[in-house]
């Protein structure tokens, strides 16, 4: 009883134990032994980082997993893909495959050739049937993330450069500069607008103007009918001729004052430049006496002179009273 | 000094030289099927289904610490579902299979050094010598074939139960759905991952038992015999268990990764 329990319990263990395992890699591999699956091939140069039970995508759709890599002859790679029963292919299928993630995961994408994007690269391998194997789908590698890595990178140089140089070009002062000069386009648009303004207040002036004078213009021109009419009327009743013959007398008289007129004009003209030369030798003799040359100058000019001509005439006014008071003190006069 | 390294040299050449000598006479005995089936079961039990609750045990609690330290590292780009995959590579590669054997060396290994280096002293062996029965076909076979065999048993369940652990761990605990962890866990499955766990857990089953065999079977004197022959079985076990994983890595790990 005992061997016969250690059996059963060791039997069982082995049993549950391979059964949980083989279910459990099935579960993970996502393998499935009720549908039938669909196997397809496709051929390949070269199938960069794929590896068996990489997923297969229709438009996005998980549609089975990569069954077998396998080397062919003549430099190919065949791929075999196990897809669901459900799945139909498209018309004229290519296959793609490509990395799906950062992390090394790629996948296989079957499309219809026309939809295979316009890379010359890609178009070239698929255009390659050179021994190609028969039965097979056409198939190409996109560009790994390597490669798109390494032209984003160069771009980022160039943009890194491009920055640089903006950053030299400009520094503080340029920018400074560009906000001084976006400021003054602010207020020359200011200004520009102001000034639209005003021009488009000043033409709507104008056209009232031009409107106004345009019916002056009316006015005169209907003024101008009625003289032309009366003028019309004038001409045939000699009242145009008396006119003509008075204003050539008036003509005449007009020129002969204006003649005489001319003659006093020339005789003012000699009498002005006599007066000028007065004034000029006036002016002179005025500097002179301002300078104090000459004795009328000195006279007016020197303090001294005066008080002396002033102290001299107290003196005199002196003299005289005294010669009043007492003539004969200066005039002896004597017979004998 | 010179003397006690030239004898722990010897020792040690003579313990390897010991247990390719008892596998070389383990694989004569197997061919007495009927002294050594009768044992087999019962060793199986006794390896194999005894020791499934430590096996369970170390890979819950592997699992859900996996999954932590998963959540933990991964931050910024790297995308949670990576979680899944990091928990099953690494339950299935390596802890599932070293964990366990570490545990059941310590389990298995101390278990049959100690009944037979007791059997040894208290001269049983011999007794069977005497009763014309094989002793390596009735006390090694038996218990090298059920390491051999239940070793992978118990891994298996373990990375069962890991990756139930880390999945659980990761709904419960990290707020990730069942798809994103399925996602990851099955992003770089590969049925090899599997099969690498067992082998590499059945040549950790077999080391353990033939270990445990002889140094129990070379065991001296009387229960300090016994002790240190069940010592020398789970540190010689281990080291071995070490050495294997390194193995199977240069070997076959290296040998797909080229």
């Amino acid at each position: 009883m005992k061997l016969r329990s250690n059996d059963w319990i060791v039997g069982l263990v082995i049993i549950v134990t391979a059964i949980a395992i083989v279910v459990s890699t099935m579960f993970l591999q996502q393998t499935s032994l009720v549908n039938k699956r669909l196997g397809v091939t496709a051929r390949f140069r070269d199938v960069g980082n794929m590896q068996v039970g990489n997923e297969v995508v229709i438009r996005g759709v998980h549609a089975g997993r990569i069954q077998e890599i396998k080397l062919a002859d003549k430099g190919w790679v065949l791929v075999t893909m196990d897809l669901d029963k459900e799945i139909t292919l498209p018309p004229d299928p290519v296959v793609l495959i490509q990395s799906s993630t950062l992390f090394g995961e790629w996948q296989a994408i079957i499309t219809r050739r026309e939809r295979v994007p316009a890379n010359r690269e890609i178009l070239a391998q698929l255009a390659d049937v050179t021994d190609a194997p028969s039965g097979a789908l056409d198939g190409a590698v996109m560009p790994d993330i390597a490669q798109l890595t390494t032209v984003a990178g160069g771009i980022a140089g160039n943009v890194s450069s491009v920055a640089e140089r903006v950053r030299v070009a400009f520094n503080d002062s340029a920018a400074r500069e560009l906000r001084a000069s976006i400021r003054n386009f602010a207020v020359l648009s200011g200004d520009l607008s102001r000034t639209i303004k005003a021009q488009s207040r000043n033409l709507d002036s104008i056209a009232l103007d031009v409107r106004s004078g345009a019916e002056d213009l009316a006015a005169t021109t209907a003024a101008l009918r009625r003289t032309m009419s009366r003028a019309d009327s004038a001409t045939s009743t000699e009242q145009v001729q008396r006119i003509v013959a008075e204003t050539e007398r008036a003509t005449k008289n007009i020129r002969e004052a204006s003649e005489r007129i001319n003659a006093l004009t020339l005789a003012l003209q000699g009498t002005e430049a006599n007066v000028r030369g007065v004034v000029v030798k006036a002016d002179g003799i005025l500097g002179k006496i301002d300078r104090g040359e000459g004795s009328l100058g000195l006279l007016l000019n020197d303090r001294s002179l005066y008080h002396n001509s002033d102290s001299l005439l107290i003196d005199l006014r002196s003299l005289l009273t005294d010669f009043r008071k007492s003539p004969k003190k200066y005039i002896n006069l004597s017979v004998f | 000094m010179i003397e006690r390294i030239g004898r722990a040299a010897r020792e040690a050449l003579e313990s390897f030289g010991a247990a390719g000598k008892l596998a070389a006479e383990a694989a004569r005995s197997s061919r007495d099927l009927r002294t050594w089936w009768p044992n087999f079961t019962q060793q199986a039990r006794q390896l194999g289904v005894d020791s499934l609750p430590i096996g369970i045990l170390i890979a819950l609690f592997t699992g859900v610490v996996l999954a932590l330290l998963a959540s933990y590292s991964f931050t910024g780009a790297v995308p949670r579902y990576l979680v899944g995959t990091l928990v099953q590579k690494t339950i299935m590669l390596e802890l599932a299979p070293v964990l366990t054997g570490l545990a059941l060396a310590g389990r298995v290994g101390a278990n049959i050094a100690a009944e037979l280096g007791t059997m040894r002293v208290t001269e049983q062996v011999d007794a069977l010598e005497t009763l014309s029965f094989d002793p390596v076909a009735y006390l090694v076979v038996p218990r090298v074939l059920a390491g051999t065999l239940m070793f992978p048993v118990v891994v298996g369940v373990a990375m069962f139960v890991g990756l139930a652990a880390g999945w659980a761990a990761a709904l419960a605990l990290l707020d990730l759905s069942t798809m994103e962890f399925l996602k990851g866990a099955r992003l770089f499955f590969d049925s090899f991952d599997v099969r690498y766990g067992l082998v590499k857990s059945a040549s950790f089953g077999f080391v353990v038992a033939l270990l445990g065999c002889v140094n129990g079977l070379r065991a001296r004197g009387g229960a300090q015999g016994v002790g240190a022959a069940a010592t020398s079985a789970v540190v010689q076990s281990a080291v071995m268990i070490l050495v294997l994983d390194a193995f199977w890595a240069m070997v076959w790990l290296l040998g797909r990764a080229r």
